[in-house]
């Protein structure tokens, strides 16, 4: 077989089947990449503080007003952690 | 002799004054014949018992009952701080009546009588959020977080919303904050590591995950973000473990645990 044959005819081949390889693989990431997007998803929203008394949010007694100034998660009322076995 | 005398005469005093100590009436009786100031405490009245009827309704779920008692109660246009926290009230209701753009309107007219009014802010925040207005509520989280720069909810509302919007930065910022404060707090540190994810620091995501991890190892979420993160560093021997391990552990979530299967399958050794 002439070096020319091989130029014209296996190097078509090969280029062609690289092409093919490399698209499976673009095509492969390419559907993980679909399979993830937006499966990463935010924590909950922290539920709504609760009702307060006609006496107003100022003092002590007002539970939600604290909680809306807590430094604590806990205090805060934030999505509690998930539980472990 | 004398001071059996006195001991008597002092018992006897005392006792008087606990006969007639005068305890306080729950509504105190008019001192008044005018008419209007007559009006106006009946008025005062109506507003307490209204309190007290739709506090009740709402401890027990009735929320159509709560919301007639707090729309009756701003009908009588009571003064401060009744009228924004009838508002603040009145807006839990419609909440959970579904009726979020009413509970909206009576968190931002709670907030305008009241401009410190932290909790109508961290509540109107999560309505905002409901009614999927990303920025109203980061314009409220804005707010909330510029009058309490530490509150813990305040940055925990203001980074989830900045995650949904898609400003990492700032994410990134508020729950690294938090964190200063709650280091035991695993939610935070996921959160922080979709900040990081989104922000292509890759190992910052991987080391808030396991940090996460640390605390709660059954987080299947965490677990499934860590599989993604091991997964865009080019590790697939390990993303496909943490996938598989999310698998297992989010029994409780099959929409997870399919995902996880399905990533875990997918990925070619």
């Amino acid at each position: 077989m002439s070096s020319a044959l091989v130029v014209r005819i296996v190097a078509p081949v090969l280029a062609a089947a690289a092409l093919a390889c490399g698209g499976a693989a673009w095509a492969k990431s390419a559907s993980l990449e679909d399979m993830l997007a937006g499966q990463l998803i935010a924590a909950d929203v922290p539920a709504m503080l609760g009702p307060i008394t006609s006496a107003g949010r100022k003092g002590w007694e007002c539970k939600p007003e604290r909680a809306a100034s807590a430094q604590g998660s806990q205090a805060a009322e934030l999505p509690p952690d998930p539980e472990s076995p | 002799m004398r001071v059996a005398y006195l001991a008597v005469l002092l018992f006897g005093l005392l006792s008087a004054t606990a006969l007639s100590q005068a305890y306080p009436m729950r509504t105190p009786v008019p001192r008044t014949t005018s008419v209007p100031a007559l009006r106006g405490l009946a008025v005062d009245r109506e507003i307490e018992e209204r309190f007290r009827i739709g506090l009740d309704d709402e401890s027990r779920g009735n929320w159509k009952g709560a919301a007639a008692e707090f729309e009756r109660i701003l009908a009588l246009s009571p003064a401060e701080p009744k009228g924004s926290t009838a508002r603040y009230d009145l807006a839990i209701a419609y909440a959970n009546l579904g009726r979020n753009d009413d509970a909206a309107a009576q968190l931002r007219a709670a907030i305008a009588l009241d401009p410190g009014f932290l909790a109508a802010m961290a509540n109107l925040i999560s309505v905002e959020l409901a009614r999927g207005d990303l920025a109203a509520a980061r314009a409220v989280a804005d707010r909330y977080v510029a009058l309490d720069p530490e509150s813990a909810r305040a940055l925990y509302s203001r980074g989830i919303v900045a995650l949904h919007a898609g400003d990492a930065t700032t994410a990134r910022a508020d729950f690294g904050k938090l964190l200063h404060a709650n280091p035991s707090y695993a939610i935070a540190h996921y959160n922080l590591a979709l900040a990081e994810e989104r922000l292509q620091r890759y190992d910052a995501a991987e080391r808030e995950l396991r940090s996460a991890l640390a605390l709660v190892p059954t987080y299947a979420r965490a677990q499934f973000a860590l599989g993604v993160v091991l997964l865009r560093e080019g590790r697939r021997r390990d993303a496909r473990d943490a996938f598989s391990k999310a698998s297992r552990d989010a029994v409780a979530d099959p929409a997870l645990q399919n995902i996880a299967t399905a990533m875990r399958d997918s990925i070619a050794i």
